[in-house]
């Protein structure tokens, strides 16, 4: 039977291929895809939870809600810093960006 | 086999296929493609679970803003084809090993939980974005009151107390900021070709 | 500030402080001008001070400063030696005539009967009170107007020898008439040679001058002009020999006599690039120093045995007082010997007072011989009970040693004190050391001639008039501290140094070599008139010679200064005609020295002959000290004619001298002029062809000390303390005088007209050889020189007295002094470098031990600290992906942290 288990263990694997992606992506747009999967994976969690408990079912919705606001966000300032980084260097590599390294 | 369990089936498959796919693949726009099925997989799974408007949301917001931003920027972002961003086996194994130990963390975390108490049976609808718009904008008393004859036990608008009119409030300025910020952090800025400052040229005369 | 009109002697302090202050403002207005010199370039204001200072205008005002302080310094000392002379004369003019009422007095006694000669014999005693009463106020005034004490150097409590005053040491003055003569005589020369100096140094005012006996590399010398530095010089030694003469102890005296001393070196060694300038004014001081160094005994013995150097009472302490009580003793004046008999009791001696035997010429009395000097307390006679010869004296041991076991009550029971005979004649003659290096006499006389490297003025007035003077000086002043034995020596150093000198003089070519030798000669003479006796006479030769011996030195420079600085007799001739103010002083100069009638040297160089006649006399045994002086006075005419007619008549022999002769400004002919008129007539008394009745002579016969009468002649019998000799015998023999035949000064007295006729018979024999050799050449010095080959050699080589001071003490001093150099070199020096090696050695163990263990532990910290921090940095990979793999697995294993302490917590 589907219950909240089920959903959540997909949400834990869309966040883990998010994590993944960010771990092992160069191209900066490709981490920043990770960076989708994982709110996209926390939003299901949110909803999963709004839906198997009813006292939740607002506030559920309504950090989902946030959470999809707040990604669009970020994926536009994560963007417009990936396009500097990449009118600075030539190129989209992350391994590029190490100026800090020790 | 109810129809919910699936489509349930169906659609948590084709999401999650889907993001393994943008973790696997090599070219950034079958990545997108990719990303974009994982996003519209999500929608489904959020249609499934009774959010219709955080759905129809999803769909709007994300594939049809954030994707295509997205699209943009590996738009913007190209380089040259034959350049083949990979990493090395020992990094792939790396992450692999990491993201299986998350991966196990979370599972291990969300096995210990409890059964919600009264967890509904079977699929429901979430309240509608009439609620969701009455709580954003602070409204506590979305119907009136029942008349004297008792309250029913599933009184949705009784039992909102909360109002997420600062959240909503802080949001819209947050999206203020970001915007501003992300057109200054992309404007069209001159590409700087030699390494001198230019302040300098004018004072050195006759480069040596 | 005292009143000048109230105490007189004050005048001749502000005299003697003149030169002082105008030479403080010179070296101050020096110093400030050198100062801005050498700061010109670097200050804007310090430039044009130096512009101003350096001006013409201003270039010559040193000299105008030196010359008004020195001539306000002789009007100063003129008005107070008017002042002296009136009171002199107003005491003279009252005991002559309180003594006349007391001859009429003791006359009538004789003649009275019986009953009236009680009264008669009260009158007498009430005339000699009177008498006795006016020298006492005299006495009085003379302590508070012509002496004082500025300031007290130290002073230790009183004792047997000084009761009243401790021992002390004092700064003060006294004046007597010796004082105010030679202040008089010095301060008139100052001037006229200030005036001189002026017009001779005036090419040093100009901004370069050219040395033509130093010889550089290209050519002669060129230096900056001098100018003001020889007037600082020059008030420095005015005020140094000023304050000789007025110094009433002989601290003070020493002092100035080193300042003098100072002051010609400075001055000889004025053109101090020459090598022989700078040789002389060492040469100088050196033997000098020789002098001095008896100086120093003399004065040592003097402080240990009579407690003060004060000149009154050391020889109120050494000579007998000239009565006592009794208004009679037996050694007025004298200095009486004793011998220790008995042993005495706790803290003092017995001595017995010999009685002497009658000698021909001896005194009848006791005293002459015995081992020990009887030192008097400084009381005045008339509370004083002396000894008699026989008598037995108790002797306070030594107070002036022993000052803290003696009181004053033992001093006033009139204890006497004692020092050994020996002593004193060993004080005596280091005193007379010091005069004998001052004076130049033999042996010391070596300086001299080569002190005339000095500029002509200096000449003039340190050596001639004054510096050289201030021995004799001091000889006249400290007259009562001399014994019998060292009258004799002083006598027949100055006998040997002025033939020596003279002969000496005979042969040079220098001009100023004859003046200096001449100098020498004369400086002899006075020594030998003090050595027999004749005190006044000593000293009146002091003063003319001072005069005319200047006139010839500023003679001598006008003639130097038209020839261009050409000094060599042989070169000059017939300068009569061009320099005709000049020939004809120095001719006055000439006659004076040569002892012609009527010139002032006549009187003194006649008084010095017949004293020493009058002591050959009576002891016939010390003949030469009249012959050598004859021989002299006829060798001295001999030089000084040949040196006038060698330079001022005959035909010029350097025709190049000759042509550029020309005579000599105002300021340097008014000198000549006016000291040419000294010479003649300073020693004019009345009548004008006595010879003793020069009026120097006579003031100074009767400010003669007492020391000097009782020595070798006669004391008027009266109750004064002031001797008064009256002329030709007058007045009785004290009973403490010498009886039976004359007295030296008696013979002197008797024999003035013989010893005159025969000084001159010399003189004119010197005159007639000089006119025959130089003026009309029937002799030929040359044939001379042939024929005499060694004695001139003996001449020519100063008697081989540099040679033989070269051989004994120059050398062994130079070859003492390379020992000592070496030494110092290798075995001093050789320490000092192995103690810096040392130091260099553990200085660099001392590094290798910083720089390998301290700086290696800093920098082991450091390079581990380094080597850590580039370990650690490694984790900083710049990647973005390990970042986050680090997160995820931070992550991870807080989870399970957490997960386990949440298991472990909660069972």
């Amino acid at each position: 039977m589907i219950d909240l288990n089920a959903y959540l263990f997909l949400g834990a694997i869309l966040f883990t291929c998010g994590v993944c992606c960010l771990m092992t992506k160069r191209n900066a747009i490709g981490v920043l895809m990770g960076v989708e999967l994982i709110l996209n994976g926390a939003t299901i969690n949110f909803v999963a939870f709004a839906h198997f408990n009813p006292t939740f079912e607002i506030e559920g919705q309504i950090f989902a809600l946030f959470v999809i606001a707040l990604a669009a966000a970020e994926a536009a300032v994560a963007l417009a810093i990936a396009l500097n980084f990449y009118n600075n260097h030539d190129s989209i590599d992350v391994d590029r960006a190490e100026e800090l390294k020790g | 086999m109810s129809v919910y369990a699936v489509l349930f089936y169906v659609l948590a498959g084709l999401t999650a296929l889907s993001a393994v796919a943008v973790v696997l693949t090599t070219s950034i726009v079958r990545a997108a493609t990719w990303l974009l099925f994982t996003l519209a997989g999500t929608a489904g799974i959020f249609f499934l679970l009774g959010a219709d408007f955080l759905g129809a949301g999803q769909l709007l917001i994300y594939v049809g803003g954030t994707l295509v931003l997205v699209v943009f920027g590996v738009m913007l972002t190209t380089q040259d084809p034959r350049l083949n961003l990979q990493i090395g086996v020992a990094e792939w194994l790396i992450g692999l090993v990491t993201s299986l130990a998350l991966l196990g963390v979370l599972v291990v975390s969300l096995a210990g939980l409890q059964e919600p108490p009264d967890a509904p049976e079977g699929p429901r609808s979430l309240p509608p974005s009439r609620q969701l718009g009455a709580v954003l904008l602070g409204d506590t008393r979305a119907t009136p009151v029942a008349p004297l004859t008792g309250t029913p036990q599933l009184n949705y608008y009784a039992r909102v107390r909360v109002h997420y009119l600062l959240p909503f409030e802080l949001l819209s300025v947050h999206l203020l900021v970001v915007l501003i910020g992300a057109a200054y952090l992309a404007r069209a800025k001159r590409r700087r070709v030699d390494a001198q400052p230019p302040t300098s040229s004018s004072a050195q005369g006759v480069a040596p | 500030m005292p009143n000048l009109l109230e105490q007189p002697g004050y005048f001749f302090v502000v005299a003697t402080l003149l030169p002082l202050a105008s030479f403080a403002l010179l070296l101050l207005s020096g110093g400030i001008k050198q100062l801005a010199r050498r700061y010109r370039d670097q200050s804007p204001w310090c430039e044009s001070l130096f512009a101003i200072m350096d001006g013409p205008s201003l270039r010559r005002l040193p000299a105008l400063v030196a010359l008004l302080a020195i001539a306000a310094a002789f009007a100063c000392s003129l008005a107070g030696g008017i002042l002296y002379f009136q009171e002199q004369s107003a005491l003279q003019g009252d005991l002559a005539f309180l003594q006349q009422e007391l001859a009429n007095k003791e006359r009538e006694l004789l003649k009275a009967p019986e009953e009236s000669k009680e009264a008669i014999e009260e009158e007498i005693e009430g005339k000699r009170s009177a008498i006795a009463y006016r020298l006492a106020t005299h006495q009085r005034r003379v302590d508070q107007c012509w002496q004082g004490q500025f300031f007290t150097l130290f002073k230790l409590r009183p004792s047997g020898a000084t009761p009243g005053r401790g021992t002390q040491l004092e700064v003060g003055f006294r004046v007597d008439m010796l004082t105010v003569l030679m202040f008089l005589m010095v301060t008139f020369i100052a001037t006229l040679i200030h005036l001189y100096s002026m017009a001779y140094l005036a090419e040093e005012s100009a901004d370069s001058v050219e040395d033509h006996e130093v010889h550089t590399a290209a050519s002669h010398l060129h230096r900056r002009g001098r100018f003001g530095r020889f007037f600082l010089y020059l008030s420095l030694f005015c005020f140094s020999m000023l304050h000789l003469l007025l110094a009433d102890n002989l601290l003070q005296v020493f002092v100035s006599w080193e300042l003098v001393g100072i002051c010609s070196f400075l001055l000889i060694g004025f053109y101090y690039e020459r090598q022989s300038a700078s040789n002389a004014a060492n040469k100088a001081f050196i033997v000098n120093r020789v002098g001095d160094a008896g100086f120093l005994i003399g004065l040592l013995i003097v402080w240990s045995y009579l407690g003060t150097f004060h000149f009154e009472s050391i020889f109120a302490q050494l000579r007998a007082p000239v009565r006592d009580a009794h208004h009679d003793i037996s050694f007025a004046g004298r200095i009486v010997r004793a011998d220790p008999v008995l042993p005495g009791e706790e803290g003092s001696r017995r001595l017995r007072i010999p009685r002497g035997k009658k000698e021909a010429g001896q005194s009848g009395v006791g005293g002459s011989e015995g081992s020990e000097v009887i030192l008097w307390p400084a009381r005045p006679p008339g509370e004083y009970h002396a000894p008699h010869a026989g008598q037995a004296v108790k002797v306070v041991a030594n107070p002036a040693l022993d000052q803290r076991r003696f009181r004053d009550e033992l001093a006033e029971k009139g204890e006497h004190g004692a020092m050994p005979y020996w002593m004193l004649v060993a004080a005596g003659l280091g005193l007379f050391l010091g005069c004998v290096g001052k004076s130049a006499q033999f042996p010391l006389q070596v300086w001299l001639p080569d002190a005339m490297e000095g500029p002509t003025p200096v000449s003039a007035l340190i050596h001639a008039a004054t510096m050289v003077a201030a021995g004799v000086y001091l000889v006249g002043r400290c007259y009562p501290l001399f014994t019998p034995e060292v009258l004799l020596v002083i006598a027949y150093t100055g006998a040997i140094t002025l033939f020596v000198a003279a002969t000496i003089a005979v042969v040079q070519d220098d001009i100023k070599k004859v003046l200096a030798y001449s100098t020498v000669s004369q400086l002899g003479f006075m020594m030998l008139a003090l050595g027999v006796g004749g005190w006044a006479a000593g000293l009146f030769h002091l003063l003319t010679h001072a005069f005319f011996k200047a006139l010839l030195f500023l003679g001598a420079g006008s003639v130097i200064l038209a020839c261009h600085h050409e000094q060599n007799l042989q070169k000059m001739g017939g300068l009569l005609s061009r320099l005709p103010i000049t020939g004809w002083a120095m001719l006055a100069g000439v006659l004076a020295i040569a002892g012609t009638p009527l010139f002032s040297g006549w009187y003194s160089k006649d008084a010095i002959l017949a004293h020493a006649l009058g002591f050959v006399y009576v002891r016939p045994g010390h003949l030469l000290l009249f012959l050598l002086p004859l021989v002299t006075a006829g060798l001295t005419t001999f030089y000084m004619f040949r040196l006038w007619f060698l330079a001022f008549s005959g035909t010029p022999r350097d025709p190049h001298v000759f042509e550029k002769a020309r005579e000599s400004p105002w300021p340097m002919t008014l000198p000549l002029v006016l000291l040419a008129a000294c010479s003649v007539g300073i020693a004019w008394g009345w009548p004008v062809w006595d010879a003793r009745a020069s009026w120097i002579d006579v003031t100074l016969q009767s400010n003669q000390p007492n020391s000097v009468l009782a020595e070798f002649g006669i004391v008027s019998h009266s109750d004064e303390g002031h001797s008064h000799e009256h002329g030709h015998g007058h007045g009785e023999a004290w009973p403490g005088a010498k009886k039976g035949p004359l007295s030296e000064r008696q013979w002197a007295h008797e024999l003035h007209d013989y010893a005159g006729l025969l000084a001159l018979g010399m003189a004119v024999l010197g005159l007639v050889f000089a006119w025959v050799t130089y003026y009309s050449r029937t002799l030929d010095p040359a044939q001379a020189r042939q024929q005499f080959p060694a004695i001139h050699a003996l001449l020519v080589n100063r008697w081989y007295f540099d040679h033989l001071y070269d051989a004994l003490l120059v050398r062994p001093a130079i070859v003492v002094a390379r020992g000592c150099a070496a030494f110092d070199l290798r075995y001093l020096d050789g320490l000092a470098h192995a103690l810096a090696r040392g130091a260099v050695a553990i200085a660099r163990l001392d590094n290798r031990f910083d720089q390998g263990l301290v700086d290696g532990l800093v920098n082991l910290v450091a390079g581990t600290a380094y080597a850590a921090g580039g370990l650690v940095r490694h984790v900083q990979t710049g990647a973005l992906r390990t970042y986050l793999v680090f997160l995820v697995l931070a992550t991870v294993a807080l989870f399970i942290v957490l997960s386990y302490v949440a298991l472990a917590a909660g069972g």
